[in-house]
């Protein structure tokens, strides 16, 4: 399981990076992205990645 | 047309029981409503979603609000303009920023506590939830708290001029002549950073560049203005939306009170289920034909129910019921598209300091004997007093 973020359509509501600090960080504009883009979601945080991406109201927040 | 009893009738039913008012509003499937005669009101959470990132048909770039003819920056200015001032505003209230604000505002809750704790009672709308923004907002400006009087007599008549004048003419000349009183010490204090800048927001903005120039006095003032009227009362309804509904339930108050950290749920599930801040304001570009067949005319002013949208489970399951320990609920309390609330991150870092700290000094409490919890009528949906009582 992969994380992504969209940032053409993050507007920065910053649930993503409050609810997942372990894999995601909130940029100088409050705007979250990803600590490493090449890493997978490991399996005791796949729980919180789903609920990263159903609270981004933006829907920015996806995983593949 | 959605109808059931008369306007300010309707204004209480629903500041009463969000859930039951737009639950209805969403199966009479239409725009029209008694509530707000004559403007669009978009209720479903496929409308709100789109019509809040659509800001070439929806647009906010309508003229100024409260009694300003000129619009405030950045709520009345639309992409591309919106962006630049957006870039210049959102780092300094991003979140590491606000995290060093965090101990001004914990130490203004624990000032504000100290004032009543042995006494075992409080209004906490007006001992807490009113003061606090205020005293934030003072150290985010850089201004003195000798300021705060005149800061809460200027947003009450910026925000509720109705409740001081007898007339709407009145009311508008009370918001104008306050605005201009803004305006002056704003552009006064501007003056006074450019020769002498301080660590605060007043001289962050007059520092500031955009298309490689300075803010003019006409746009810094502008940008203040608008935080008086977006954040103040925002966050005054919001502490009185989440009490409300702590002192009704016991379980909440005992999980806030046993486990630190509960609260950043519980604040943005509340967030989502209260919606304190109920509706925005757009105004259609152009004509157009809405989903459920109802047209819209170009000029015609829209308001985006975000409070509706919140609690409808047509898209997120679960979203008419509330459970203050998930997070993960979507959630459009702070707006949502390019105009997403520039203060969220003040805003909840205020909402969980309040939450934190008070649970920490008073874990048990209730509404005073015989005090009922009113509601207002206003599209910022709070409780203008609420007496508690604790042991
Ligand atoms: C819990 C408290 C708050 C709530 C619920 C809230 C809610 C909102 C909402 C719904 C919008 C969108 C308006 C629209 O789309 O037309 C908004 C915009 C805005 N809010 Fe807040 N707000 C809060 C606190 C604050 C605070 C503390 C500030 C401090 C500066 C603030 C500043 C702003 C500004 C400047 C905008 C305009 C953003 C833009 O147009 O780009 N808000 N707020
Ligand atoms: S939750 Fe969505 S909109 Fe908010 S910062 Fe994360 S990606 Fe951006």
């Amino acid at each position: 399981m992969k994380l992504r973020i969209d940032a053409e359509l993050c507007e920065g509501h910053g649930r993503c990076w409050d609810l997942l600090p372990e894999l995601v960080d909130a940029d100088d504009h409050g705007h979250g992205f990803l600590i490493d883009i090449h890493a997978s979601v490991p399996p005791e945080l796949e729980q919180k990645a789903r609920e990263a991406v159903r609270a981004c109201p933006e829907r920015a927040v996806t995983i593949e | 047309m959605y109808a059931g009893g008369d306007k300010s009738a309707l204004a209480y039913e629903r500041s009463a029981c969000p859930m039951d008012y737009f639950a209805k509003l969403r199966a009479a499937n239409t725009t029209k409503t008694e509530e707000f005669p004559g403007l669009v009101v978009l209720s479903n959470r496929s409308d709100v979603e789109g019509a809040l990132r659509d800001w070439e048909t929806f647009t906010s770039a309508f003229g100024g609000i409260n009694g300003q003819d000129e619009p405030l920056i950045p709520l009345n200015v639309d992409p591309p303009e919106h962006v630049k001032y957006r870039r210049l505003l959102d780092p300094y209230f991003a979140p590491k920023k606000m995290a060093s604000l965090q101990p001004a505002v914990d130490k203004h809750t624990n000032d504000l506590i100290d004032q009543f704790i042995d006494k075992g009672a409080c209004d906490f709308s007006e001992d807490v939830a009113v003061p606090l923004p205020c005293s934030t907002f003072l150290s985010l400006f850089g201004l003195p708290l000798s300021e705060f009087d005149q800061f809460i007599k200027w947003k009450d008549y910026l925000l509720r001029a109705e409740a001081f004048t007898s007339s709407s003419e009145e009311a508008d000349v009370l918001r104008r002549q306050t605005a201009v009183e803004v305006c002056t010490l704003m552009a006064t204090e501007a003056y006074a950073r450019r020769a002498a800048p301080k660590d605060d927001l007043i001289t962050y903005l007059v520092e500031s560049e955009i298309d490689g120039r300075k803010l003019t006095d006409s746009e810094i003032v502008r940008t203040c203005l608008l935080f008086f009227t977006a954040g103040l009362d925002t966050v005054t309804v919001s502490l009185e939306c989440i009490f409300a509904y702590l002192i009704a339930h016991p379980e909440a108050r005992k999980m806030l009170a046993e486990e630190p950290g509960s609260e950043i749920n519980l604040v943005e599930e509340l967030l989502r289920s209260e919606t304190p801040v109920q509706m925005v304001s757009r105004e259609a570009t152009h004509d157009l034909v809405l989903p459920n067949g109802e047209s819209v005319k170009a000029g015609d002013k829209v308001m985006i129910a975000i409070a509706s949208a919140n609690l409808d489970p047509n898209g997120l399951e679960g979203a008419d019921t509330i459970d203050v320990r998930r997070g993960d609920m979507r959630n459009f309390a702070f707006g949502g598209g390019p105009h997403r609330c520039l203060g969220s991150n003040l805003a909840r870092m205020e909402l969980r300091t309040v939450v934190r700290r008070w649970h920490d000094r008073i874990p048990e409490y209730s509404l005073a004997p015989g005090e009922k919890v009113i509601w207002n009528s206003s599209v910022l949906r709070g409780v203008d007093h609420l007496p508690l009582v604790w042991a």
